[in-house]
């Protein structure tokens, strides 16, 4: 019985010493936990990712399958968060009409709503305490992944605990749109679209196309743009302050 | 073989950008000038080029699967900051509240009216 349980023990660790059983387990993960989040109903307090991630989590423990392992196969997935970046130009370019006719109203509210966005976020953990790790984590909150994680990168902050923070700014984000654009009697798509996207990243982007195809595009266009400007102007901010 | 023309352009992008964060010391991510990069090359060219289009879709498909293993990682680095729970609610739930108010009062004073109705209402 104790050779049979060292035998698989050994398999796991001859299948674990190359990268495919972590992106096996990442792409199974994903699908899993699209399905799961199809079957739920595509609930907003909870995105398919952080079901995704609690799968492979599952898998990890039962398995008995070390995470710093685990991560240096998804590294080579992970690889392609690269290329797929640049790919965010596409989109950029196909929204540029809309930034064409409305470059006023964009210029005068994207640049102080997405710093402050950023700044309310590290004032308000800087008063908690937070070291700089963790400010640098939560100062690109609002920012769509591949970008933030490269902003957090840059800053020194830990990729992990952003990723937490932003799954959770998005949800919240989703939320507060919703309330607030009701008390304050807003039904504008566009600004709710534009509230989603440059606060909510990814998460308020699907809501808003959730909306109307219109929110959804002013979602995609403050996502992007919040994603560029923040990704300029932290990194300046943060040489400034010295941190 | 478009597919992997267009991926091929994205490299390219993705390096171009690179070479230049390295020398000019820019506090951005590659990618990040890549992307800057791209938007720049097609606004000039005027048209999207349909291998980058061909390959970015299924790319951009795809990320939500690239930043899975990074969420996978707060799960086993929670408890090292689990004392910090209060700049956590405050940052993302307090100050998700206050930039939301922030950008909706912000947008809607800015933003011209689309569908026009009274005009004489602030």
């Amino acid at each position: 019985m104790t050779e049979f349980w060292t035998e698989l023990v050994l398999l796991r660790d001859h299948l674990t010493a190359t990268p495919i059983a972590s992106i096996a387990i990442t792409l199974s993960a994903f699908f899993a936990g699209n399905v799961l989040f199809q079957k739920m109903g595509r609930p907003s307090w909870c995105p398919g990712i952080l079901l995704a991630a609690l799968l492979v989590v599952l898998l990890l423990v039962v398995l008995g399958i070390d995470y710093t392992r685990y991560q240096a196969g998804a590294s080579w997935l992970v690889l392609l968060l690269g290329p797929a970046t640049v790919a965010l130009g596409v989109p950029l370019f196909q929204q540029i009409h809309h930034i064409r006719a409305l470059w006023k109203p964009i210029l005068l509210t994207l640049p102080p709503a997405a710093t402050l966005a950023a700044l309310y976020a590290m004032m308000l953990a800087w008063l908690a305490g937070a070291t700089p790790e963790l400010l640098a984590s939560f100062a690109p909150k609002s920012v769509t992944a591949p970008i933030a994680i490269g902003i957090t990168e840059q800053l020194g902050g830990s990729v992990p605990i952003l990723m937490g923070g932003l799954l959770v700014t998005g949800v919240m984000a989703t939320l507060w749109v919703n309330l607030l654009s009701r008390w304050l009697k807003i039904d504008d798509h566009r600004v709710l679209g534009f509230a989603l996207g440059i606060n909510g990243h990814a998460i308020g982007t699907v809501r808003a196309f959730e909306i109307s195809p219109t929110a959804g595009a002013f979602a995609s266009l403050g996502m992007g743009l919040t994603g560029v400007f923040t990704a300029l102007f932290l990194p300046l901010m943060w040489m400034l302050l010295g941190l | 073989m478009n597919v992997i023309k267009g991926f091929l352009w994205l490299l390219g992008f993705l390096l171009l950008g690179d070479l230049l964060v390295t020398w000019l010391q820019l506090p951005i991510s590659a990618g990040v000038v890549g992307m800057l990069l791209l938007t720049a090359w097609l606004i000039l060219r005027g048209r999207l080029h349909t291998d980058i289009a061909a390959v970015s879709q299924p790319l951009i498909a795809l990320l939500a699967m690239l930043i899975m293993p990074g969420v996978v990682g707060v799960f086993f680095v929670l408890g090292d900051y689990a004392h910090f729970w209060l700049a956590a609610v405050l940052a993302l739930v307090v100050g998700t509240l206050l930039s939301v108010l922030t950008t909706l009062w912000l947008m809607s004073r800015m933003m011209p009216r689309q569908p026009p109705r009274e005009s004489d209402d602030d």
